[in-house]
């Protein structure tokens, strides 16, 4: 199995302070890895790493054989990273159709186009791919609510599908279920798990273990911006330092 | 019955210049106060390209639009990837740049003796020198222009903008390059400014910077800010509230002065009313701040 995404000997400082410290990272394409650790460990800010919002002090972000390293954040998007971000950020005043659509990237957005080409015939392409993805989901039925009268979860459900829709092959998953009824994140959860079988790659942070063991086929133990531990979910569960620096048992 | 095809002609300019600037602060949150310039860069630009070049109205204008918008870049390449305030920053002392040009640059705008007789539009023969043709004329332009906007605003690019108005760093996250987007809003508004400003030179066949001051770029943003931005009839509802207001309190018989001070008042206290009540202005779809 290839490697969509190698992290090598990377790192990041903040005001002197090493968040992250020459860590290497290999991800296998179509599998879900998961990182967990204590606050502060580094887990955000190797995911602004990987999207470009920080770029390394030293080593290689390389995606799909490229490195990727100083390319801004944007442009990682277009060729294939997207993110869940951790505060959702939906486009609030967007209905959940709109919210869809705006991921295509394509000479649609060109204003010339807009304002006297004629309509794109792909119009129609993108709005069935887009209520595929708001049914997947379950939010078919309220397509044409604005997202800000979304509850929390909702918000998160509608954040996957703007990931999915968005045609991203590598997804960072930010906490997906923190803040959520249960049933929600057990909803959340079996969507992800289903995204296995679309071939996509996914990484999560996430302090929820119950999650972590349910969906991920590796897990990172993350601290000081290092990976202390790797491995399947059940060596990192019963890895001894896992459990008595993290899980605390 | 001339007063009156002189309120819609007015309008009709006032629309197109509310309809350029609801681009990038209703469907890109940047504020601009540097409206007023763009308008008198079209405005000379027309001017100087018909009567020392000998162009053709309809082809001016065409020009005016590219050397506006080119000129936006001025303001919007090197400041938009800073924050919101730094914007309106720019956007102010671009503002002031180019009044001060147009008010010392003798040898080409005539400094503050400005220019007279500008020469009405022709085209096919037909010369727009009558108040009836110039509404026309005027009128088929808004309306294009309007036509154009609706088209802007419910096609992809204006659902990018949207977004990135609602939240910039998520627009990212999907591959939008919202720098570039920003840049683009800014410079059609740029472009769309001039056409007003090609429209109201021939009109008025007199112009000279005073009606392009800083007020005037304050004026076109309180007709935004009160119409209320976002969507298509806030701005044109602003545009008729600012433009008709005082035209009806000259029926009240009070004295011109008194009338000039009464409708500042007046527009204030609207603003005031309307940050606190109402947002989103009287018809908009996105409220400030």
């Amino acid at each position: 199995m290839v490697d969509i995404l190698r992290l090598e000997n990377i790192s990041n400082s903040f005001d002197g302070l090493k968040v992250i410290d020459n860590l290497n990272m290999n991800v296998k394409a179509g599998k879900i890895s998961a990182i967990i650790g204590p606050n502060g460990a580094g887990k955000t800010t190797l995911f602004n790493l990987i999207c470009g919002y920080l770029y390394p002090d030293n080593g290689s972000i390389i995606y799909k054989d490229k490195d990727i390293s100083m390319l801004p954040p944007w442009e990682r998007a277009s060729i294939g990273i997207g993110r869940l971000f951790q505060d959702i950020r939906v486009f609030k005043k967007l209905t959940l159709l709109e919210n869809l659509l705006v991921t295509f990237n394509d000479s649609s957005d060109s204003p010339l186009k807009a304002m006297f080409g004629r309509r794109d015939k792909k119009e129609k392409e993108k709005i069935e791919s887009s209520l595929k993805w708001l049914d997947f989901v379950g939010l078919i039925d309220i397509k044409e609510n604005l997202a800000e009268n979304l509850s929390w979860g909702q918000q998160k459900l509608l954040s996957l599908a703007r990931l999915l829709c968005g045609n991203f092959d590598l997804l960072l998953i930010d906490e997906p279920v923190s803040g959520v009824s249960p049933s929600m994140a057990d909803s959340i959860l079996g969507k992800i798990k289903e995204l296995r079988s679309l071939n996509k790659t996914i990484i999560i942070v996430e302090h929820d273990m119950d999650a972590v063991k349910e969906i991920s086929d590796y897990v990172y133990f993350m601290d000081s911006g290092k990976f202390a531990a790797s491995g399947s979910p059940q060596e990192i569960f019963g890895n001894q330092k896992v459990i008595g620096s993290y899980l605390g048992v | 019955m001339n007063y009156l095809i002189h309120i819609l002609i007015m309008i009709s300019i006032y629309t197109i210049l509310s309809i350029s600037l609801n681009l990038p602060v209703g469907y890109t949150g940047l504020l601009s106060l540097a409206q007023a310039a763009f308008y008198g860069i079209g405005a000379y630009a027309v001017t100087l390209l018909m009567m020392q070049a000998g162009i053709n109205f309809f082809l001016a204008i065409v020009m005016a639009i590219i050397i506006s918008a080119a000129l936006s870049l001025l303001v919007s390449y090197p400041s938009i990837r800073l924050k919101g305030d730094y914007f309106i920053l720019a956007s102010l002392a671009f503002q002031i740049i180019i009044f001060t040009i147009l008010y010392n640059w003798m040898g080409m705008t005539n400094g503050p003796y400005g220019i007279p007789g500008i020469p009405r539009p022709e085209i096919f023969g037909i010369v727009f020198d009558s108040l009836p043709k110039f509404l026309a004329l005027s009128g088929v332009i808004a309306i294009a222009v309007i036509i154009i906007a609706k088209r802007l605003y419910s096609s992809s690019f204006g659902l990018v903008l949207k977004a990135i108005r609602e939240d910039e760093l998520s627009a990212i996250s999907i591959g939008k390059d919202v720098r570039k987007f920003k840049i683009m809003a800014f410079a059609i508004s740029s472009g769309l400014a001039a056409i007003a400003g090609a429209l109201y030179a021939v009109y008025v066949t007199y112009i000279d910077p005073t009606s392009f001051t800083l007020d005037e770029s304050i004026f076109i943003l309180s007709i935004v800010l009160i119409g209320g931005s976002g969507n298509l009839k806030g701005p044109i509802i602003g545009v008729l509230f600012m433009i008709l207001l005082p035209e009806g309190l000259r029926f009240l018989g009070m004295p011109d002065s008194i009338a000039a001070n009464a409708r500042q008042i007046i527009y204030a206290l609207i603003l005031i009313l309307l940050m606190r009540f109402r947002p989103q202005g009287l018809a908009g779809e996105y409220k400030l701040g």
